[in-house]
C-alpha cells in the first residue's frame, strides 16, 4: 500500500496504464480531492494520510471501478450508428454521411475553429508578452499565474468543445500534477514545470493558422457547391448568362442543369466527408497536445 | 470463514453494491440541503453504516461521474485550499423523477427477498 498521496496517484496511473488518457486524468483528479481533504481533515499526519488511503481503496481497485464504469457508461451513452453507416453498399455508405452526426459536428468545428483560433492566439499572445514584459516588475507575477490559469481553463473548455463536436473522448476534470508538497506554492510551481502546459499553449497557437485554414476550406467548399447548384436557376431567373469570361457569356443548356445540379449535391456530400475527415484528424491532434495519447503509465 | 468463501461473500457484497450505490448516492444528495463534494458524501455514507463500511470510498466517485453524464446530477466547481478545486454536486429534477422509480423498485425487491428468506411466500 502506498504511504503518501503522491505515491497513491502515481500508483493508480500505473494501474490505469493502457486507459484512456482522459479516464486517468479524471481518475487522478478524484483521488487527489478526496484523499487531501481526508488527510486535511485529520490533521494531515502520515497516520491520516494512511487512514485515507485505506478507506479509499488500492489503486487496483479503484483502476478496475473506473474502468468498469466507464465501459458500462459509453455504451449506455453511444449513439446508435447511423444505419447507412454500417451498410456494404458503398453508395448508401457515401450518401449516408448526410445523416452522420459526427460529419455535422465536425463542419460546426471548422466553422467555429476561425473565432477560437483568433481568440486563443490572442490570449496566449498577450498574456507571454504581458508576462514577459512586467517579469522584472513584481506586478509580472500574479500576471503570469492568471495567464497560467487562463490558458489551463481553457484547455479544459476547448476539450469539451472537442469530445463534442468530434467524439473525441477528453477529460472532463483539470489536469493534475503530482506535487512534492500540496501548497498553493508547489501547485503553481508545477504549472510551469508541467510540459502540458507548454504543449496546450502551442495548440492554442497554431489553432489560429489551423481555424483560417479550416473556416477557408469549408466556405469555399460550401460556396462552390451551392453556386454550382444554383447555376442554372439563376440563370433562368435573371434571364441572362451566368458563365462571363473575357466579356463572353456562356447560357447553360436546359438539358445541362440536372449535371449542376448533380455536381452541386456531390460537392455537398464531398464537403461532409472532408469535414468528418479533418474532424476525426484534428480531434487526435487537440488529444495528443492537450492530454497526451501515450501518457497514463508511471511519471 | 476460509479464503474461498470470504471471497465469495466479497463478490456478492460486491454485486449487491453496484446497485444499491447509485440509490444510495441519489438519495444523500436528494436530502441535502446543500450541494456536496465527494469526500463529504464518502464521509457521510461511511460513518452511517455500522462496522465499516463495505464499499470502498474510491468506488463512490466514478459513480458520482457516471450519474452526472446521465443527468440526474448537476454540478459546479469550487476552488479549495485542501488540494484541487472541489467538484460539489446536486441532485437534479431527472435525478429525482429517476429516484422516485428506483425507491419503488428497491421496496419491492427488498419486500420479495425478505420474505423468500423467511419462507413467507413459499406456495
Amino acid at each position: 500500500m502506498p504511504e503518501t498521496i503522491e505515491a497513491y496517484l502515481a500508483e493508480l496511473r500505473t494501474a490505469l496504464a493502457g486507459a484512456d488518457p482522459a479516464l486517468v486524468q479524471d481518475a487522478v483528479y478524484d483521488a487527489e480531492e478526496y484523499l487531501r481533504s481526508a488527510a486535511a481533515e485529520n490533521g494531515g499526519t502520515p497516520e491520516a494520510v494512511a487512514e485515507a488511503i485505506d478507506a479509499y481503496g488500492t489503486p487496483a481497485e479503484i483502476a478496475a471501478a473506473y474502468r468498469e464504469t466507464e465501459r458500462t457508461v459509453t455504451a449506455a451513452l453511444r449513439r446508435p450508428a447511423a444505419p447507412s453507416s454500417k451498410s456494404t453498399n458503398p453508395f448508401a455508405r457515401f450518401f449516408g454521411v448526410v445523416a452522420d452526426p459526427a460529419a455535422w459536428g465536425a463542419l460546426f468545428y471548422m466553422l467555429l475553429s476561425l473565432l477560437t483560433g483568433v481568440l486563443y492566439f490572442t490570449v496566449v499572445v498577450t498574456g507571454l508578452s504581458l508576462s514577459a514584459g512586467l517579469f522584472i516588475l513584481i506586478i509580472g507575477v500574479p500576471v503570469a499565474l492568471l495567464f497560467i490559469g487562463a490558458v489551463r481553463a481553457i484547455s479544459l473548455a476547448e476539450g469539451r468543445i472537442v469530445e463534442g463536436l468530434l467524439g473525441q473522448r477528453m477529460p472532463r476534470r483539470p489536469r493534475t500534477v503530482v506535487v512534492a508538497d500540496g501548497t498553493i506554492w508547489g501547485r503553481l510551481k508545477s504549472w510551469f514545470s508541467d510540459y502540458r502546459t507548454w504543449t496546450t499553449m502551442l495548440y492554442m497557437l497554431l489553432m489560429l493558422p489551423l481555424g483560417i485554414t479550416y473556416f477557408t476550406v469549408v466556405v469555399s467548399a460550401l460556396a462552390v457547391s451551392v453556386a454550382t447548384f444554383a447555376l442554372p436557376i439563376v440563370q433562368w431567373v435573371a434571364n441572362s448568362p451566368v458563365i462571363r469570361i473575357n466579356g463572353w457569356g456562356y447560357l447553360v443548356e436546359p438539358w445541362g442543369a440536372p449535371f449542376f445540379f448533380a455536381g452541386g449535391l456531390l460537392g455537398v456530400f464531398l464537403t461532409l466527408w472532408l469535414a468528418k475527415g479533418i474532424g476525426y484528424l484534428h480531434g487526435l491532434f487537440a488529444k495528443v497536445m492537450l492530454v497526451g495519447r501515450f501518457e497514463g503509465g508511471a511519471q | 470463514m476460509d479464503v474461498a468463501d470470504e471471497l465469495m461473500l466479497r463478490k456478492f457484497q460486491k454485486e449487491l453494491n453496484s446497485g444499491t450505490v447509485s440509490l444510495i448516492l441519489l438519495a444523500i444528495l436528494d436530502r441535502s440541503q446543500e450541494p456536496l463534494y465527494g469526500y463529504q458524501i464518502a464521509k457521510s455514507i461511511e460513518g452511517n453504516w455500522q462496522q465499516g463500511a463495505p464499499v470502498k470510498q474510491g468506488t463512490l466517485y466514478p459513480v458520482l461521474r457516471s450519474m452526472e453524464e446521465s443527468g440526474l446530477l448537476g454540478s459546479r466547481v469550487e476552488p479549495s485550499v485542501a488540494g484541487p478545486p472541489r467538484k460539489y454536486y446536486t441532485i437534479t429534477d431527472r435525478g429525482r423523477a429517476v429516484l422516485a422509480d428506483w425507491k419503488s423498485a428497491w421496496a419491492t425487491t427488498r419486500d420479495y427477498v425478505d420474505m423468500t428468506l423467511e419462507g413467507r411466500n413459499d406456495a
